[in-house]
């Protein structure tokens, strides 16, 4: 029956239509793990949504992202992605989700050039037994130069500064002509002149091409101006999903009642 | 250079030169994609093997095969889910596949250190066959066109296997591949460096290539020529010398290993990811 289910795209039109994150009742844990990182959450994201989630350290968030793209198994509940099963179809589904990670440094000595680490974000794209044509050197190419290190392209990757590195995982995720973005604390260690251009930009793309964007940070000073929904994470659930209305409102005026609360939660 | 003339010679330098090539070869992928110890591990499960081969004088390439497959199996998902760290796992397997080899070789019916015996031992030149020459031919010709078939995916998992995932690639067919070709070199290269010191091979080539390289399309090619290279001129050395084949290339090749260390550009470079 759940193999049956699996197996099928979403039956509901609208679904697939509509929605380009479907989670119902999910629950993650890591192997090795008890208690697991993300329990119960559902949500609901819309194609050519732009969505922030927040939350103290270790309340999920990342988590959350690496369910929403099938990297880690599921334990329990439903996940769809463009109107597809992520735990069927769950390389085709991350060939369309440009996923920057969080926190990657590279070690001096890797032997990858910062334009070959851009380039394989379309590999999967390309498919099996076929190589990459000038068009994808082209698109490339062309996402360095939206992140402004262009000049950068044939430097070994790992002797870039820690914001160059960053920009080019962005620039690896937005590659591949994404339908979807899902980003993790991906302004973190860019310079503070690139810390307002980059996230601009991503929300000029967001609009332009209608990416459906998610976005986690802790930081709640630095989220976008073009957001229009902020979900709130402690432990491990969602603790508020706020409308384009209320959001930034919200976060304002009671962040320290709503997110201190859940920061003093995570700790006890 | 009477000796270039003897057949056994010949083919002990054509056999080096292969089984230097594959190694170094296939020794890129073991130090990138973090297969170091499961490559341990089935280094000396095809000791065991061979030693059981020549024990009850059955073709020793075909147990060696076995242990090192049945290695790999039992290590191989334990090894990819990080349930256990992979030390534990190669402390425990490394004295137990040793223990298995040395009661195997108790039991063989050859008197002493027969050529048999030292083969699995140490690696023998005496013992390359043409039959031997022809699998590793036929091995390294295989592994050239796999790899460059799908050079793209292994490129990128090589990089980074779970960012390879998380762009569409399905990284699990390709790791078990590369284990399984893991497998078949160290079994056909056995013969000519020993069981105990074949991972050395797998190794240090392609360490000392990682060492002085950028650019991963340089390391896959200047790996297997400094693994031809050990071989070739440890061969050389051990005839001249007198001393154990195996030893000797192993020598040369941990000695490249300390000059591209020395004189490698990457200072601030940690080890080679284990």
């Amino acid at each position: 029956m759940e193999e049956e289910e699996g197996k099928t795209k979403v039956k509901n039109k609208a679904l697939e239509e509509d929605l380009a994150i479907f989670l119902e009742d999910v629950s993650t844990i890591y192997e090795g793990e008890r208690r697991p990182a993300i329990k119960g959450v559902s949500i609901s994201i819309r194609r050519k949504e732009l969505v922030y989630i927040v939350g103290p350290n270790a309340s999920g968030k990342t988590t959350l992202l690496e369910t929403i793209n099938g990297l880690l198994p599921l334990y329990k509940g439903r996940v769809f992605v463009l109107g597809l099963n992520v735990r069927t179809y769950g390389n085709e589904v991350r060939r369309e989700i440009g996923y920057v990670p969080q926190d990657f440094m590279f070690d001096p000595g890797e032997p990858y050039k910062a334009l070959d680490v851009v380039l394989m974000g379309r590999y999967g794209k390309i498919g099996i037994l076929r190589r990459p044509k000038e068009e994808d050197l082209r698109k490339a190419m062309e996402t360095l130069r939206l992140m402004g290190i262009d000049d950068q392209a044939n430097k070994p990757v790992g002797k870039l500064s820690g914001g160059q590195q960053q920009k080019v995982m962005i620039a690896r995720a937005l590659a591949k002509e994404p339908k979807i973005l899902l980003m993790d604390e991906p302004f973190s260690n860019l310079d503070p002149d690139s810390r307002e251009r980059i996230p601009e930009l991503i929300g000029r793309l967001h609009e332009e091409r209608g990416l459906t964007t998610v976005i986690v940070t802790h930081d709640v000073h630095r989220i976008s101006r073009l957001c229009r929904r902020v979900i709130v994470m402690g432990g491990g659930r969602i603790v508020a999903d706020e409308g384009p209305e209320n959001a930034l409102t919200l976060l304002d005026t009671s962040r320290p009642h709503i997110l201190g609360g859940v920061w003093h939660h995570d700790v006890a | 250079m009477m000796w270039l003339e003897l057949a056994f010679i010949q083919r002990a330098l054509i056999a080096c030169i292969l089984s230097g090539l594959l190694t170094g070869l296939i020794g890129v992928f073991v130090a990138r994609m973090r297969l170091s110890a499961i490559g341990y591990a089935m280094s000396h499960g095809a000791f065991a093997g061979a030693s059981l081969g020549v024990a009850i004088s059955v073709n020793p390439l075909l147990t060696a095969l076995f242990f090192s497959a049945t290695t790999a199996l039992l290590i191989g998902p334990v090894a990819d889910k990080a349930r256990m760290p992979a030390d534990l796992v190669t402390s425990i397997a490394f004295p137990l596949n040793m223990a298995l080899a040395f009661i195997f070789l108790t039991l063989s019916p050859y008197v002493g250190l027969s050529s048999e015996v030292a083969s699995v031992l140490w690696g023998s030149v005496v013992s390359m066959t043409n039959e031997d020459l022809l699998c590793l031919t036929i091995l390294f010709t295989a592994s050239l066109v796999l790899i460059q078939l799908f050079w793209k995916e292994l490129f990128a998992i090589m990089f980074d296997r779970k960012m390879a995932e998380a762009d569409g690639i399905n990284t699990k067919p390709f790791l078990y591949f590369i284990i399984f070709l893991i497998g078949l070199v160290i079994t056909f290269a056995l013969k000519l460096v020993g069981g105990i010191l074949i991972f050395a091979l797998l190794f240090n080539p392609a360490s000392s290539a990682l060492q002085f390289l950028h650019d991963m399309r340089k390391i896959i090619m200047v790996s297997p020529i400094l693994g031809a290279f050990s071989c070739l001129s440890g061969l050389i050395v051990s005839i001249f010398l007198d001393l154990p084949v195996g030893s000797c290339i192993v020598l040369i090749s941990t000695f490249i290993f300390a000059i591209s260390v020395l004189f490698s550009p990457k200072r601030r470079r940690k080890e080679v990811k284990p």
